[in-house]
This record gives C-alpha cells, sequence and structure tokens, in this order.
C-alpha cells in the first residue's frame, strides 16, 4: 500500500509544474528560484548549513546541481520529546509565540502555542531508547508492529533495538596491552569547567540526559512548492536510530501523523524520517503574513530616522532581525526601500516553524560560528 | 604536572555510507577484500548549553564518513578537514572474527610512522576501518581503529587548558579563524612575534619558528574534543611528529604552547611537556587506538539498518 502511494507521489510529482512566479507572501509557497535564495542567505549566515549535490541520476533540473538541497550535520536532541509530554499540570507553561505585535491583528487563534517552555523534563526522559528488558524473537516483528502503532508504549523501542546477542562476540583482550594512561576515561568529567561530556549520563535532577544527534536535510518539494525536512538520528553511541527512537523526538501532535519514512527524494537508496509538507504553505504564510507587517513597520521606522527605529524595540518583535542579520541590524542598507519581508528568510522562518514540530532538536540552534 | 589525557575519537557512520557499501561490494568488490581507500572527516569540537539546566555540554565531533567517501573527491562539510582511511571488507563474519587485527594495526602505524619519518603530516590521522555486511539482514559489523602513539613517558600538561580567548589575542584567534576558513587544515603553526600573526603548515616548522621565541610560538590542530581539559585524538600523533622531528621544540623547560582549535570561543589552549629526557632511537613507539564499542569494550559495532532499509519493515513503518 505504502510502496503503491509513493510511486503515486512520484507521479504526482513528477506531473506538477514547477512554479514560475513568486506569491510567497500569498501563500506561503516559494518557488525553486527562491528556494535557492533562501538556502544561500542561510548557507550565507549559518554556515553550519551547506548545499548538498543529489546522487548520481536524482539531480532535479529546476535546481542548480550543485544546489539541490541543503544539509547541517550533527544537530544536537537533548532530550526526547516524549519526555515533554503533557499534563494538565503544566498548562501554565504554555507561552504564546507571536511573530509581530500581538495588538495588530488581534486575532488571537492565530498564535502559535509553545508548550512546556522551560518545563525540566519529566523522569524517564529519554530511558525509553534504553530500555532494552525486552528482546524479542526476529519473527515476531509482525506482531510488534502492532505494539509499535502507539508511540508512548516504551515496549515498542524494544523491538527496533539491535539484538546485542547477534553482535559476534569478539572482545579482544590483548589486542592492547598498553595501560595507556593518555585515554580519556569516557566517564571523565569536568566539573570544575562546568562542562559535562555529552556521551555521558547527566545525574544531576536526575534527568538522564541522551544526546543524539541528527543530520538535517532540506529539499524542495516541487508539489507542495515548499521546503520539506528530513532527519537522519544517531544514538548517544552513534548508531543510526530506527523510525521509531526518531519519532520520540517529534512532538506528539505531529508522530506519526506528519512525520512519515520516505525515500529522499536526491538519493538512490535512502530512508529518511520526513515532515510531510502538506500544511507547511498554508502555516508558512501566516506567519510571514505577522512577520511582513512588523518588518514593515520597523523598515518604515527605519526610514523616518535611526532615532525612532530604536526607540521602541521591543524583544519580541526584532528577533527576525537579530538572527537573520546576526546581531547586526544596521547591515541593512539604510535605504532600503519598505518591501516587507524578503524571501531571502523563508528557510529561516522555515526553522522556526519547524522547531515546533521537533522541539528538542535544535535545528534553530544557528548560534554556532 | 598532569597527564594529558587524549579524547579518543569516536566514529559516526552514516547511513549512506553503508548504502554506497553495498553498492561498492556487488558492482566493484565483489569476493574481493582488498583494502579500499575511504575519506571521512571531522570537524571542530562543539559545546552546546542546555535550555533547561544552563549547562554547556560537551559535543566532541566524530570522524565522520558519509555517502560518497568512496569518491575521489568528496564533498567535506564545512570547516571540517578530511582524513583518509583503509576498508577492508570481509566476505563473512568468520572471517571477519578471524582477521588478524593486531598485523592490520601494526601495518597502518608503521605506515603512519614512516610517514612521521619522511617529514609529512599527511598521513598522521589516517584510521582503518574493517567491516562485513550482512546484505540479507541490512547489518553492517564493523571496527575502526585510530593509531596513536604513545609517548612514554606520557605526555604531560604544565598547568590548566585555558580558553583560548583568555590566553590569546583576538587578532591571532581571528587570523587562525580567517586561515583555517580560507583552507581548512587539520595541523597548523602560528606565530606571533610580528605585528600580524601569522600561521603555517606544520611541515615549514623549521624555518617558520626560526629565531621565534617560545611565548610567540604556537601549534595548532583542529580539535574534534568538545572536553575542556581533553584535547582531541590528533594531537597525540602530531606530538610524537613534533618530538621526533623536532626534539628541541621540548628541551625547553617552558614546554610548547598548543592550540585546540574548537568552533567559536570554545578553543583552549595549554602548555604540554613532553620526555625530553627520552632516547630518540627511531624506533615506532607502540600504537593504541582501536574504538571500544558503545559497551566500553574492545569489539566491533554493528549498524542495524533493517529499520530503515528493509522493505518488509518500511512497509509495517507506514501504517
Amino acid at each position: 500500500m505504502h510502496a503503491l502511494q509513493q510511486q503515486y507521489w512520484a507521479v504526482r510529482d513528477y506531473l506538477s509544474p514547477v512554479l514560475k512566479e513568486s506569491k510567497f507572501k500569498e501563500h506561503g509557497r516559494i518557488t525553486p528560484e527562491e528556494f535557492v535564495a533562501a538556502g544561500d542567505f542561510l548557507t550565507y549566515k549559518f554556515p553550519v548549513w551547506t548545499w548538498e549535490k543529489a546522487d548520481a541520476g536524482k539531480t532535479r533540473d529546476f535546481l542548480p546541481a550543485d544546489k539541490q538541497y541543503l544539509m547541517t550535520r550533527g544537530v544536537p536532541c537533548l532530550r526526547r520529546a516524549t519526555a515533554l509530554a503533557y499534563t494538565d499540570a503544566d498548562e501554565d507553561a504554555e507561552r504564546l509565540v507571536s511573530f509581530g505585535e500581538l495588538s495588530s491583528t488581534g486575532k488571537e487563534e492565530d498564535e502559535w502555542v509553545e508548550t512546556h517552555a522551560g518545563r525540566p523534563a519529566g523522569a524517564d526522559g529519554g530511558v525509553n531508547a534504553g530500555d532494552i528488558d525486552e528482546i524479542p524473537d526476529v519473527d515476531d516483528h509482525l506482531s510488534h508492529a502492532m505494539a509499535n502503532t502507539s508511540i508512548s508504549s516504551a515496549k515498542a523501542d524494544a523491538d527496533e533495538i539491535p539484538d546485542i546477542d547477534e553482535i559476534p562476540d569478539m572482545e579482544e583482550e590483548g589486542l592492547e596491552d598498553e595501560d595507556d594512561a593518555a585515554v580519556a576515561a569516557p566517564k571523565v568529567a569536568s566539573p570544575a569547567a562546568g562542562v559535562i561530556d555529552g556521551s555521558e549520563v547527566e545525574v544531576a535532577k536526575g534527568n538522564l540526559l541522551q544526546v543524539r544527534t541528527y543530520d538535517v536535510l532540506i529539499s524542495y518539494d516541487k508539489y507542495y512548492q515548499t521546503p520539506r525536512l528530513w532527519l537522519i538520528g544517531y544514538d548517544e553511541n552513534r548508531n543510526p536510530l530506527t523510525p521509531s527512537q526518531i519519532f520520540q523526538d517529534i512532538s506528539a501532535e505531529h508522530a506519526k501523523k506528519t512525520v512519515t519514512i520516505e525515500p529522499f527524494p536526491h538519493s538512490n537508496s535512502l530512508q529518511a524520517a520526513s515532515v510531510h509538507p502538506c500544511r507547511h504553505a498554508e502555516v508558512m504564510k501566516k506567519v510571514i503574513e505577522r512577520m511582513n507587517q512588523s518588518v514593515i513597520e520597523e523598515q518604515q521606522a527605519q526610514r523616518k530616522g535611526p532615532a525612532a527605529a530604536s526607540k521602541d524595540k521591543g524583544p519580541q518583535k526584532k528577533w527576525l532581525f537579530r538572527r537573520a542579520s546576526g546581531n547586526n541590524v544596521k547591515d541593512a542598507p539604510p535605504d532600503e526601500d519598505v518591501e516587507g519581508m524578503r524571501v531571502d528568510f523563508y528557510l529561516v522562518v522555515f526553522l522556526k516553524f519547524i522547531a515546533s514540530i521537533v522541539p528538542t532538536i535544535e535545528v534553530d540552534s544557528t548560534t554556532a560560528f | 604536572m598532569t597527564i594529558i589525557q587524549f579524547q579518543p575519537f569516536s566514529s559516526l557512520v552514516e547511513p549512506a555510507f553503508w548504502h554506497a557499501l553495498n553498492n561498492m561490494k556487488i558492482d566493484v568488490l565483489k569476493l574481493s577484500d582488498d583494502f579500499i581507500p575511504v575519506t571521512g572527516s571531522y570537524a571542530p569540537g562543539r559545546s552546546i548549553t542546555d535550555r533547561e539546566s544552563g549547562q554547556d555540554i560537551a559535543m566532541p565531533s566524530a570522524l565522520t564518513l558519509a555517502g560518497d567517501a568512496f569518491s575521489e573527491d568528496p564533498q567535506i562539510p564545512k570547516y571540517a578537514v578530511p582524513v583518509t582511511g583503509l576498508l577492508k571488507n570481509y566476505n563473512t563474519i568468520e572471517e571477519f572474527k578471524a582477521a588478524d587485527k593486531t598485523a592490520l594495526f601494526n601495518e597502518l602505524s608503521d605506515e603512519i610512522w614512516k610517514s612521521i619519518q619522511a617529514g609529512s603530516t599527511a598521513k598522521l590521522t589516517k584510521f582503518l576501518l574493517i567491516t562485513f555486511a550482512d546484505l540479507k539482514k541490512y547489518r553492517y559489523y564493523y571496527w575502526f581503529a585510530f593509531p596513536a602513539f604513545v609517548a612514554k613517558p606520557a605526555w604531560e600538561a604544565g598547568g590548566d587548558w585555558q580558553s583560548a580567548s583568555e590566553a590569546l589575542s583576538p587578532e591571532t584567534i581571528s587570523a587562525v579563524h580567517d586561515a583555517l576558513h580560507t583552507q581548512a587544515r587539520p595541523f597548523f603553526l602560528v606565530r606571533t612575534s610580528s605585528a600580524t600573526p601569522e600561521i603555517a603548515p606544520i611541515e615549514e616548522l623549521q624555518t617558520f619558528f626560526e629565531g621565534v621565541p617560545p611565548e610567540h610560538r604556537l601549534v595548532g590542530f583542529v580539535d574534534p574534543s568538545g572536553a575542556p581539559s581533553n584535547p582531541g585524538w590528533p594531537l597525540r600523533n602530531l606530538l610524537a611528529y613534533l618530538s621526533h622531528r623536532h626534539p628541541s621544540l621540548f628541551s625547553d623547560a617552558a614546554g610548547l604552547r598548543v592550540l585546540c582549535w574548537r568552533d567559536a570561543a570554545r578553543s583552549r589552549v595549554g602548555i604540554v611537556k613532553g620526555p625530553s629526557s627520552a632516547q630518540d632511537t627511531g624506533a615506532r613507539p607502540s600504537a593504541v587506538g582501536w574504538e571500544k564499542n558503545p559497551q566500553g569494550k574492545l569489539a566491533p559495532r554493528m549498524a542495524d539498518l533493517a529499520p530503515t532499509m528493509d522493505p518488509k519493515r518500511l512497509a509495517e513503518q507506514a501504517v
């Protein structure tokens, strides 16, 4: 069934025309050219992102050959999203995330609810992955697949954990006879400097910290005319994550509904978890509308004079500038026309949006470098 | 004096690499188990701030093999440095188990030592990877070795590791930053004796450091470690290289200043004091460096890609 669906998607994608006209402010969709422009901006401002080439035969001709998709490697993910499980007690931790002036529209239903802000992860944060009490028989996959349908089920993961019995037992005692004092022991923490090693288990606060890393890829979806996010994850031992492990890092509202495992379009064989883009355009449109308004106001204020611009620096309203221009608002030429939000910012905004779907993966940690 | 403890290399193999190995095995290698060259990379170590606890968490950079590791001109991520290695793929799990790992390891260690004697730094981080690909079950057994020469007596740190922003001038940091961003290189020299700091490859040490007082000399390397007082694995062979080629660097009581280059503000500077009295006979020091498995044992690792490669499992997944 799934294979059929994928065939259908492939055909639909092939038949759909390449979007030519830019209307990202009206409907949130972008053209391939705009995708490239936004990607160029992203890679320029945040060099952790790079353009990648496609595998042979998987190059889409509406994008430049050397700019097929965007990638960043080793994005940290400190906790599991399932550890942020929602309880009634957390309601006051909700916070409306607004993009622009709240009062300007008064449409509260458009606000973004960021739940569990600042809430410490639950005691069972991330222990699930290490839960290997139950290693099922290999033939048992089908019956366990049923158990898999519930994401909160800890047992679901046991199914996916590689059976350690099958790893050949070949520990070699005599391989390295050097008693090598110069090797940093894996558990050597350096509390003095307040830095702990990511591969360690954090004992503080009783949280188990299992730092996963993700390779995050953004491709251009021709059918939906939006960027599309792909995730390839690794556990704290740098083993590839299984789909159900990846679902632990996706907020409950989205896991298994909008996130699926699909063949990555620019690779001949790779499968990756992907956030389905069917609602991207809608959400992006809303976000862009709000931001555009505040950007226009900002630009008008700037034209009036720098004094006026600096006057009402609301913290919530400036984040786009802060983020996008690397702490330097004055980068922008002062005589720039009032044009609202430029399409270059699209992917920066897109990452903000994605951050709500994968709350614990630091896709938006654009502070490195 | 404390013995310097180096953060061992850790490996990260992208699923795309296993896919590439599949194709390689079926189309090119077939039943051959000859060495094939592979290229990986490692990036400067990072640390990130946990938003909930406010703690800094060290994120060491792993030696990463990507999908294009077999190509002659692989794409290396920005700021990362390429590192070459040898891959030996066995046809059966029995052969994999029975492989003479000590011999393979010594062979590579000899090769690295010869390159040191020849004065090249190109092979200092060369690694070995033995694999067995169970193509039917989508399971990959593998074991990395990152040979590093053991110094006797061990390297010692003269004082604490300092943050580079405290120990060095902003000009020096930005000079290194710019130089590495124009051309990524795993090892480099810095001299701060003239008005503008200068960068040079290790091979030019003799002329570059001539007449430069020790406090203006700096030996740097791209450090995959994120731990504040544990420099990364590449430094071990760099020190072996320096003490063999330029023993005079360590004869001085002040020691040698080393820059562990990491991302942004997290680079570290420290003094390394060496075995000044060691008689260098030119014989190869012993080497260590097999990667441990997640259980901390000297044993191979396994990547199980069935969940994302097996068509059956994928179908179950897509309910």
